[in-house]
């Protein structure tokens, strides 16, 4: 086994994700089968390899920097203002 | 003949002639779709109000003998990861709860200024991720064809509305072979674009870097007329490629004296025997006429395809997905006595579901810093071999035949204990996406036994899309057009 079921908690720890102790044995199968399959790439030497751009990445002009028009400004914030134009955000203030 | 049955272009002719209503169209398809929807699932929201309001406005421009588009008054039905201002949104997750987003995928602005009108947005794998549609938090879909079996995914809803005929054509998304694989499975056309061609602004992201939106369409005619609308450059999309300008005409003669390749590498792989049947079969047809048939080498392809594809996926899926908080829009949980932290959790672990979770974790995993050259930055370098493979290839072969799955349909439920085994499946569309190629799933015919429809490949070198549709629409003639999916009633 590659990973362990605390490795595999601490991963779903940083990626803010909660498991059951059902869905961390699962996690666990996973992602060694899933290390498994990738360790196929040690059989390949890729020193010299540049990873992988598509060459069209320099045809794609940056737009130019113009000021527009915002015509839905409402709309964007109808889903989470609450009372006066106000955004209700979880407690922040004295977190670590 | 019910108006459901015609092709888009002739929907779009019967309302410019005043045959029939764009609203008698809409109704047609709709009637057609609630006939089969108890059995199907295709949808997870149906869009009837807006939609009938959509095909009045066709029908006053046609009485003012204003100009309606070349999809005037054609139903359509969209994969619900490309947002429609304020059309509930979900990507087939929890986790965007009710969203209605506040503007619309470019896709879908287009598709609008050619006149189509919206039936409703169509279920799918979970942000796309997987090949059955049923990673769906809606459920699962079934496919038109056999009520038992899966329409393969992500894009499964758009495939069987189509083929069940509540559209003649519907868009998907394609991160991996989720257009071509549910065309094929049931049993219509689906067209993946070379990566650029359409925007993707407005699409929901799963890999930004493989995601393409695409058409379902039940014949190449109107397969060829909704890539003649979609394709165009989007300042919004900083990944779609000005200058590209084709012409989506359809045109005779597109085999003769074309080298059509086959792959060398994939020749001990097993095949159901429909689809093993389906390549002899189309390849001598080809040859018959006028193509070269020759062979093309794959290796790195043929053994890294797949843990390439999977490691880039999953990697830039957990990266997209980090922004689901549930603090500035979708679903939100009771943060009462929760610190910031917590709070997170329980919305990502109650909004996401299984397979979600897994491939962000190990999109996490392979990122972190102690492993990411290991993997990620490896994955990122085995990508190069890929596409530099597949632009060698292409200098022997103007496009390639291939399948697109191994077998046929499962029947719904089944699933592998083993989801990476499921993932081998993949081979013979994800590599497609790596090197941003366009391809073809085209229908050739329905097995003997089961009665399943068969779809095989064509895969091209990068802006060569007008010639699949073209080599597509040929073997068309031949092959003949799928007949709507009974849909199980």
């Amino acid at each position: 086994m590659k990973l362990a079921e605390d490795e595999v908690r601490a991963i779903a720890d940083e990626a803010r994700l909660s498991l059951t102790g059902e869905e961390l044995a699962k996690a666990v199968r996973y992602m060694n089968n899933f290390l498994d399959m990738v360790d196929r790439f040690k059989e390949l030497d890729l020193k010299s390899v540049e990873p992988f751009c598509f060459a069209e990445a320099t045809e794609c002009p940056l737009r130019d920097d113009v000021p527009a028009a915002f015509d839905n400004i409402r709309e964007i914030l109808t889903d989470r203002v609450e009372g006066d134009s106000l955004f209700r955000v979880p407690r922040i203030v004295g977190e670590a | 003949m019910d108006i459901y049955e015609l092709s888009a272009r002739d929907i779009a002719l019967g309302v410019r002639d005043k045959k029939f209503s764009a609203v008698e169209a809409f109704d047609s398809c709709l009637s057609r779709l609630s006939a089969c929807e108890g059995k199907i699932a295709a949808l997870i929201t149906r869009t009837a109000e807006r939609g009938r309001e959509q095909a009045k406005a066709i029908d006053a421009l046609i009485a003012k003998k204003e100009d309606v588009g070349p999809l005037g008054g054609v139903p359509t039905v969209l994969k619900d990861n490309m947002c429609a201002r304020g059309i509930r949104t979900t990507a087939g997750s929890r986790i965007l709860g009710d969203w209605e987003p506040p503007y619309s995928a470019t896709v879908w602005d287009l598709l609008q200024n050619a006149g189509a009108t919206l039936l409703g947005k169509a279920n799918m794998d979970e942000f796309a991720m997987g090949n059955t549609t049923g990673t769906s938090a809606f459920g699962p879909t079934a496919n038109p064809c056999d009520i038992t079996r899966v329409p393969g995914g992500s894009s499964g809803g758009s495939a069987a509305a189509v083929s069940a005929g509540y559209s003649p054509f519907a868009l998907g998304s394609d991160t991996g072979g989720s257009i071509r694989q549910p065309a094929s499975y049931c049993g219509i056309y689906g067209f993946k674009p070379t990566y650029g061609l359409v925007s993707r602004y407005g699409l929901i992201a799963y890999g930004s870097s493989l995601d393409q939106i695409g058409p379902f369409a039940r014949d190449m005619e109107d397969l060829a007329l909704v890539m003649s609308v979609l394709a165009r450059h989007d300042p919004k999309d900083s990944t779609s490629v000005p200058g590209k300008n084709f012409d989506f005409t359809l045109k005779e003669g597109a085999v003769k004296g074309k080298k059509i390749a086959l792959v060398k590498d994939f020749k001990d792989f097993t095949l159901d025997s429909p689809i093993a049947d389906a390549m002899k079969r189309v390849s001598d047809i080809l040859e018959k006429e006028g193509a070269l048939i020759t062979e093309v080498s794959l290796p790195t392809v043929a053994r890294y395809a797949v843990a390439c594809y999977y490691a880039i996926a999953a990697s830039e899926a957990h990266t997209n997905l980090a922004r689901y908080d549930g603090v500035r829009y979708g679903y939100r949980v009771s943060d009462e006595g929760m610190n910031l932290k917590e709070s997170f959790e329980k919305v990502r672990s109650e909004g996401f579901g299984v397979e979600v979770k897994s491939r962000i974790i190990a999109g996490t995993c392979l990122t972190e810093p102690v492993r990411s050259e290991e993997y990620y930055v490896a994955a990122t370098r085995v990508r190069t071999l890929i596409a530099s493979e597949f632009t060698l290839a292409f200098k022997g072969a103007d496009c390639i035949l291939q399948p697109v799955t191994p077998s046929l349909p499962e029947k719904i439920g089944f699933v592998d204990d083993d989801a990476t085994k499921g993932y081998e499946s993949d081979l013979y569309t994800l590599p497609v996406n790596m090197a941003g190629l366009p391809g073809l799933s085209f229908f050739t015919g329905y097995a003997a036994d089961s009665g399943l429809p068969v779809g095989l490949q064509l895969v091209g070198p990068r802006w060569s899309d007008a010639t699949l549709l073209n080599i597509g629409f040929e073997l068309q003639k031949i092959l003949g057009r799928p007949k709507i999916a009974n849909g199980g009633i």
